[in-house]
């Protein structure tokens, strides 16, 4: 078998390559820069972040006749790219999955539904895959490949100008302790009072949507749920967080939940091991400093 | 004048089901409600109504049950509906061709839908219907400025975000950041009760796509809430210095 793995984020194609890997050769597409050693590509196509998604979208089209699965990671671009190149080429889509397997003609995938409420397990004829982000930790698959430009087609959007968020690119799929605040934490100069907690836990911080998204409090490669990173580290801290259903989604796989938040009736409270009822800024101090002794 | 579609999903009130001791979700008398980004793309297009003035068409791809989605739609501000029926499950491919074939019938210089819907959550339908169509899609905006002819957008992305722009007409999806979508008053929904919605019908059936299981997670929680914070903080410590060494 041969797949095409696509993304506009080195960390992710890798994971992709990592999903993927052992079922067949795989060439890949990156949209924007890169260090593709030991990716596991045979070819690395490369398209300048500047490329607008259908551009991209009609140089994949060129090439994919090659291939037997596109297989792409989900970021925003990458899900555009996916929907073109599915309704050009009319292969149905398996969207957002954790788990890829291929048994004959199908692919055989897991994803959650209901908004993360269940996980769907279906057998499709799809030949376009849309990977979940944070799904597989990455690995060095070895060989490293060589690189081609993509030949990309016309666009008629313009893209301006890029603002970079803040923060930087974190690994939370790797974090043992992620402590991780959500819309409770008030504001950005508050994250500051609970960094001493991840400092002494040797953790990551992580947030809700609201907080990496709307707020833009943490850079979004930090948000975790059905729309973000999927992280199961040893200690799970969630502080203000009120654990809607999306949110779950993202760190259920957790072996330990710990939750802290003023409302006892917060959802969180039925899916954590160990509960406190109380307010952040009181609670987190008194832990600390319990912690040092 | 910016005529603008809107592309509305009809969902079960997610938050309100459950699921039985198997797992199994328990979808009898559970009430169908607007999908979430649904809500803030109605929002995204009714604000460009009032600001440009023109008319809004919203699209569903639903069953019968569409009807009550669209009424609140109408009193969110939606001029004209359509209701398309047969819809029999997730199927983006589906979707978008029951969509496009009456989208091609209406004239418009936008079509707004959301990024991702709350249920299924494929994230397809902005590439689709864009491909579909075949004009430029503008993705994932939390803000939509036009000037003439020419729509801006900054796209919300992962590491950074991107500041576009395009010729109408265009396809805008938008976050669930972009708006709080407003709450009509009551008047305003007992008057969308009386407007017409022009139904049609379509086989939205497939075969290429076969459920094996579709199942809630267990969940092993202890469980272990402390009201009184003191005890609650003496058992996290413990726990913090067992599991983190
Ligand atoms: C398609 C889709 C995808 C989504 N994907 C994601 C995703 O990937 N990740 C995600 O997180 N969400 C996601 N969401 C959003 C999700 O539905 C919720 O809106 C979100 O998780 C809520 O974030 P929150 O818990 O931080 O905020 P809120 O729900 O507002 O909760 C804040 C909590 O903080 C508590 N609190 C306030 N002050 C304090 C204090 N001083 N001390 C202690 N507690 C306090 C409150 O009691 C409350 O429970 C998605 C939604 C959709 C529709
Ligand atoms: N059945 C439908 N009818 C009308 N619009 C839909 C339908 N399904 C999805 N959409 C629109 O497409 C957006 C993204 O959905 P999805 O691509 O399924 O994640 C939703 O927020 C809606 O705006």
């Amino acid at each position: 078998m041969k797949f095409l793995t696509v993304s506009d984020d080195i960390n992710f194609l890798r994971q992709v390559n990592t999903l993927v890997s052992g079922k067949g050769d795989i060439d890949s597409v990156l949209i924007g820069e890169g260090d593709a050693k030991g990716l596991g590509s045979h070819v690395l196509y490369k398209a300048k972040r500047e490329t607008p998604f259908d551009a991209v979208s009609e140089g994949i089209l060129k090439i994919a006749g090659n291939y037997d699965y596109i297989v792409i990671g989900s970021t925003e671009i990458g899900r555009e790219i996916a929907g073109y190149l599915s309704f050009k080429t009319g292969f149905y889509a398996a969207t957002e999955v954790f788990f890829l397997d291929f048994s004959g003609q199908k692919t055989h995938t897991k994803r959650f539904f209901f908004g993360g409420k269940t996980v769907i397990e279906e057998e499709s004829d799809a030949r376009i895959i849309t990977v979940a982000p944070g799904v597989i930790e990455a690995k060095d698959l070895g060989s490293t490949p060589e690189a081609r430009d993509l030949e990309v087609g016309q666009s008629r959007i313009k893209i301006t100008k890029f603002v970079s968020k803040a923060g930087g690119s974190v690994r939370l799929e790797d974090a043992k302790v992620i402590v991780s605040v959500g819309r409770g934490i008030g504001s950005k100069d508050n994250i500051a009072k609970i960094e001493p907690l991840a400092k002494a836990l040797n953790g990551e911080i992580a947030g809700s949507r609201p907080v990496c998204m709307d707020y833009g409090w943490l850079s979004e490669d930090r948000q975790v749920g059905l729309s973000g990173k999927k992280v199961s580290p040893k200690v799970y801290i969630a502080l203000g967080i009120s654990g809607q259903i999306q949110h779950i989604a993202g760190m259920r796989n957790s072996k330990t939940v710990i939750a802290i938040n003023k409302d006892k009736n917060a959802p969180i409270f039925q899916e954590c091991d160990y509960g406190i009822v109380g307010d952040i800024f009181t609670v987190v101090p008194k832990i600390l400093e319990q912690l040092k002794q | 004048m910016v005529n603008v579609v809107v592309l509305i999903k009809q969902i079960i009130d997610i938050d309100q089901m459950k699921t039985d001791s198997e797992g199994k979700p328990i979808l009898t008398g559970i009430p169908y409600r607007l999908e979430n980004l649904s809500k803030n793309a109605i929002e995204a297009a009714v604000r460009i109504k009032e600001k440009n003035g023109g008319k809004v068409t919203g699209i569903i791809f639903g069953t019968e049950a569409g009807t009550s989605a669209m009424k609140e739609s109408y009193a969110m501000g939606v001029d004209e509906g359509i209701l398309i029926t047969g819809y029999k499950g997730s199927n983006p491919q589906v979707t978008a061709k029951a969509i496009l074939t009456y989208l091609k019938q209406i004239q418009f210089d936008m079509v707004i839908l959301g990024d991702q819907s709350a249920d299924s959550y494929t994230g397809m339908l902005p590439g689709l219907i864009s491909a579909g169509l075949g004009i430029p899609l503008l993705g994932n905006a939390n803000n939509i400025a036009i000037d003439g002819k020419t729509v801006r957008i900054t796209q919300v992305g992962e590491a950074e975000n991107v500041e576009m722009e395009a010729e109408m007409p265009v396809v805008v999806s938008v976050t669930q950041e972009i708006n709080e979508p407003r709450l009509p008053p009551v008047l305003q929904i007992m008057a969308a009760g009386r407007k017409p919605i022009r139904t049609e019908k379509f086989d939205g059936s497939f075969n290429n796509v076969n459920v094996i299981s579709n199942l809630a997670p267990k969940s092993e929680r202890k469980r272990k809430v402390f009201e009184k914070v003191d005890e609650g903080i003496a058992e996290v410590v413990k726990v913090l210095k067992e599991e983190v060494r």
